[in-house]
């Protein structure tokens, strides 16, 4: 008993966890729910789906966490999703190499996110403002590549690259969801365990303090705004893979869904608090949402209530949770 | 050797937008001392240790680390020129625990990955030869105040300094942890540290101190051997004139009772506490840290919920269910903690005197009206003295003793039955404290009864009337200042539950 509860100890002591388990709970309540309401749920095929499904929301909202982390925001990037999305497939279409159009890209969406840093910490723009002028600029780029049209299909030439994106599998596992497992490992352990990360943290703990203990501000920041452009500019890739052609608007309001699964898993927007495994519980519980109110037949209407009551309601409760610990201290 | 100086500052320069904080200052210390740095609020102390320490950047002037010329300075450099410096301030990443915060900007890595075993190690052993008794994985933002500036020192002992700055490092911590401080400081003296000394309780400086350096207005003015007979030349230093009492005192006769707490209850800290309060006198709550007195404030003031118990004003029972409700009855609060409660820092001085008392300032219509507005701020700043370059600035660029006198200047210009002070003069001047404890006495003779929390010892008993010792959230203890000696109150104030238990 007393060694089980050192164990229980031990895991709730990591950073966050508290919050990711109760999420977690939530998530296999939900997933069982939606199963008994149609069996369909449970079927290996619907899993594969529904975690490709997933993958892209994981995506974005590890970008969004790093970001959040710093207690900063990063709205620009669905469409930074669409701006990759619309680069890519022009350039394919003007025949370029896929995986040099891909490289081109990803330099593309980069500096997007060097500049938001720059933005943010250089010239101390409230991140709110600063990432909403590049939100609205991105968002025109991704108009202006091929002149206010969507592109014509990226062609027969592209099929390595749709496979690598969307199509191709390992194993039972479909190629996005890998490339987001990979991904995720790899933020993951940066976040976690190396001296950027540590200095992410406590960025948006207390930035004076950071800044006194000699953390580099403007550098780590930008660093994080790399991170998510990159992980927007990746959606953008799997977006065009999947359609096969480039869509002006795509990655619509994906910010918000980035801030959403961040949030629900546990991530504060103040800064300083929130693991990506909370981020992927997150975003699976937007994905089952909406995968199961698709099955149950609701319309989109409905489901975007869903969403944004299980939002708030779960940022509700980590208020709750967290000012009776607080009043718990004090008392 | 022993006699060089191993920090030398000179000809310092240094303006604010609006403010001269520092015109042509001079510093010199040497190894093996310990050189206290004095002066009042505002006077640009902290501003030098900042430039010392690379957080600003001077105007002008030299700067020499070791004998060796350092042209460009920031923390880095500093830190690795062996400067480290204690800000007045917390700075402490709240989610971080002791032992991320230590290391905070100099993490220990293998290859790319952070050793958290080795580092935590590291600072429990630091923890250990400063005989403090904390988990390096506790979450800093779980622990008290007190405990979190104890580990802002261990951090800042953590790098090897050789040169050592702290800056008022014991306003937030407990008579024990004072004592382990100065420890701590006697022998990293006698390993040939050189430590600067920022504090504004003199008292302090006859247990540690060798030299002081005394600054007024951003200017030098002197540098001598300390000592303890001497004290009221240095305070003349500081102030630029003799005080003559430190704490003044007056009498009233003692009028009918104003206020009175039967029974409070509030949470673990509040327990059954009771008070009155007279017409013409000031009641001192004295007690050690965690005694529960600013939970009772809280719970007076009605910022914390109350789970039961009665508040009478002038006989009438009045129901208090926030802060508003207090307000509007009478009841003021000058908080604690000036950055996170007392003040908002990011708003102009006239904002934050006006904002407690917008219902005066206002027409019928709610529109502020200016002139009004500009009266009060003028007052206030006029009769407790508030050094500022003019009352449009922030109020979080002043210096900190006048942030606290913003925060208390805010109440003043109300007509408040009962004002509650929690620790009204941390990390105020000699001079200021004079002249809050005066204005304290113009409350108690306009019949405004005046409850004061303080936890050092010669303040409550030099300036109230009466005194409430608490401990571990009751009331232990109440004597009236004339018969009150600090043996009685310490033993009132360290009258835990389980001994007087024992003691039946
Ligand atoms: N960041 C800042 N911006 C503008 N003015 C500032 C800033 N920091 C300090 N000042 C001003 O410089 C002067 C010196 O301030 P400083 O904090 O050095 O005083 P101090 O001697 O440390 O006082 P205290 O004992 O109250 O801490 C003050 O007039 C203050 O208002
Ligand atoms: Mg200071």
């Amino acid at each position: 008993m007393d060694k089980k509860q050192s164990g229980l100890k031990k895991l709730l002591a990591v950073r966050g966890m508290g919050q990711v388990i109760t999420v977690g709970i939530g998530f296999v309540i939900l997933y069982i729910a939606f199963g008994i309401m149609n069996p369909v749920f449970f079927s290996g095929k619907n899993v594969a789906n529904l975690l490709r499904q997933i993958a892209p929301i994981v995506l974005i909202g590890v970008g969004q966490s790093y970001v959040l982390i710093t207690g900063n925001i990063d709205l620009s990037i669905g469409s930074v999703v669409g701006m990759s999305c619309m680069i890519s497939a022009t350039l394919m279409t003007k025949g370029m190499n896929p995986w040099a159009a891909v490289c081109v890209t990803i330099i593309c969406c980069l500096v997007v996110g060097i500049i938001n840093g720059l933005l943010v910490a250089e010239c101390k723009l409230p991140p709110f403002i600063a990432t909403l002028g590049t939100m609205t600029i991105a968002r025109g780029i991704a108009q202006i590549v091929n002149n206010n049209y969507n592109t014509d299909s990226i062609g027969d030439g592209a099929k390595a690259f749709r496979d690598f994106f969307y199509y191709g599998k390992m194993g039972p596992l479909y190629n996005t969801v890998i490339i987001a497992l990979i991904l995720w490992l790899v933020f993951n352990f940066v976040l976690s365990k190396t001296r950027t990360g540590r200095h992410i943290y406590a960025i948006g703990s207390n930035i004076e303090a950071a800044k006194l203990s000699g953390v580099n501000v403007v550098s780590t920041t930008v660093k994080v705004y790399l991170v998510s452009a990159f992980c927007a500019c990746v959606v953008g890739l799997i977006t065009c893979a999947t359609s096969g052609m480039g869509t002006m608007d795509a990655g619509n309001s994906y910010e918000m869904y980035a801030v959403a699964a961040s949030v629900i898993g546990g991530v504060s927007t103040l800064g300083g608090q929130g693991i990506l495994l909370g981020t992927v519980i997150g975003a699976a519980i937007w994905g089952v949402l909406q995968n199961g109110l698709q099955f149950a037949g609701a319309p989109v209407a409905i489901r975007n209530i869903v969403i944004g009551v299980i939002v708030v309601v779960s940022v509700l409760l980590d208020v709750i949770v967290r000012s009776g610990k607080f009043s718990k201290k004090k008392g | 050797m022993q006699d060089e100086y191993i920090v030398e500052l000179s000809h310092i320069m240094k303006s604010f937008p609006g403010v001269k904080a520092l015109d042509d200052v001079s510093f010199h210390l040497k190894s093996g001392e310990v050189m206290a740095l004095l002066g009042e609020n505002g006077a640009g102390k902290s501003t030098l240790m900042k430039i010392l320490s690379g957080v600003y950047t001077r105007d002008e002037g030299t700067i020499r680390i070791f004998g060796e010329e350092i042209h460009e300075m920031n923390p880095q450099k500093a830190q690795e020129l062996g400067v480290a410096i204690i800000h007045q301030e917390l700075n402490m990443c709240q989610h971080l625990t002791v032992a991320e915060n230590m290391f905070l900007g100099r993490e220990k890595v293998k290859g790319m990955v952070l050793s958290q075993r080795e580092m935590n190690e590291e600072a429990r052993a630091m923890l250990g030869r400063l005989n403090i008794n904390m988990d390096p994985t506790t979450i800093v933002g779980d622990m008290s105040v007190s405990k979190q500036q104890m580990v802002e020192i261990a951090k800042a002992l953590s790098t090897n300094a050789r040169v050592l700055i702290m800056d008022e490092p014991t306003s937030a911590l407990t008579s024990k942890e004072i004592d382990d401080l100065f420890v701590i400081i006697r022998k990293l003296k006698s390993e040939g540290c050189g430590i600067v000394y920022i504090s504004h309780r003199l008292e302090e400086l006859k247990h540690i101190v060798d030299r002081v350096t005394i600054m007024r207005d951003g200017h030098y003015i002197t540098e001598m051997e300390f000592d303890e007979n001497r004290m009221d030349t240095i305070i003349a230093h500081m102030v630029g004139r003799e005080i003559k009492e430190k704490f003044p005192r007056i009498s009233c006769p003692k009028g009918k009772k104003i206020f009175e707490v039967r029974n409070l209850n509030a949470g673990r800290m509040v327990r059954d506490v009771s008070l009155e309060l007279y017409e013409g006198e000031i009641v001192g709550i004295a007690g050690l840290m965690g005694a529960g007195r600013t939970e009772t404030t809280r719970a007076i003031f009605g910022v914390d919920p109350k789970e039961s118990g009665q508040i009478l004003l002038d006989g009438q029972e009045v129901t208090i269910r926030c802060a508003a409700d207090a307000i509007k009855a009478g009841i003021v609060l000058a908080p604690e903690d000036r950055k996170k409660d007392g003040l908002c820092t990011k708003l102009s001085i006239r904002d934050n005197i006006a904002l407690p008392n917008l219902d005066i300032l206002c027409n019928a219509l709610g529109v502020v009206n200016r002139k009004k507005e500009a009266i009060m701020t003028n007052q206030a700043v006029e009769s407790l003295k508030i050094k500022l370059p003019n009352a449009e600035v922030d109020a979080g660029s002043l210096s900190g003793g006048n942030q606290q006198k913003v925060v208390v200047g805010k109440w003043l210009a109300r007509n408040s039955r009962v004002v509650i002070f929690d620790e009204p003069t941390r990390g105020i001047d000699v001079a200021a404290k004079v002249e809050i404890y005066n204005l304290m006495n113009q409350l108690k003779k306009e019949g405004i009864g005046v409850l004061f929390v303080s936890s050092e010892m010669p303040e409550v008993m030099g300036i109230s009337d009466r005194i409430i010792v608490m401990c571990d959230g009751r009331v232990t203890g109440e004597i009236m200042a004339e018969d009150a000696t600090q043996d009685q109150i310490l033993k009132f104030a360290t009258q835990f539950e389980s001994k007087i238990g024992a003691a039946d």
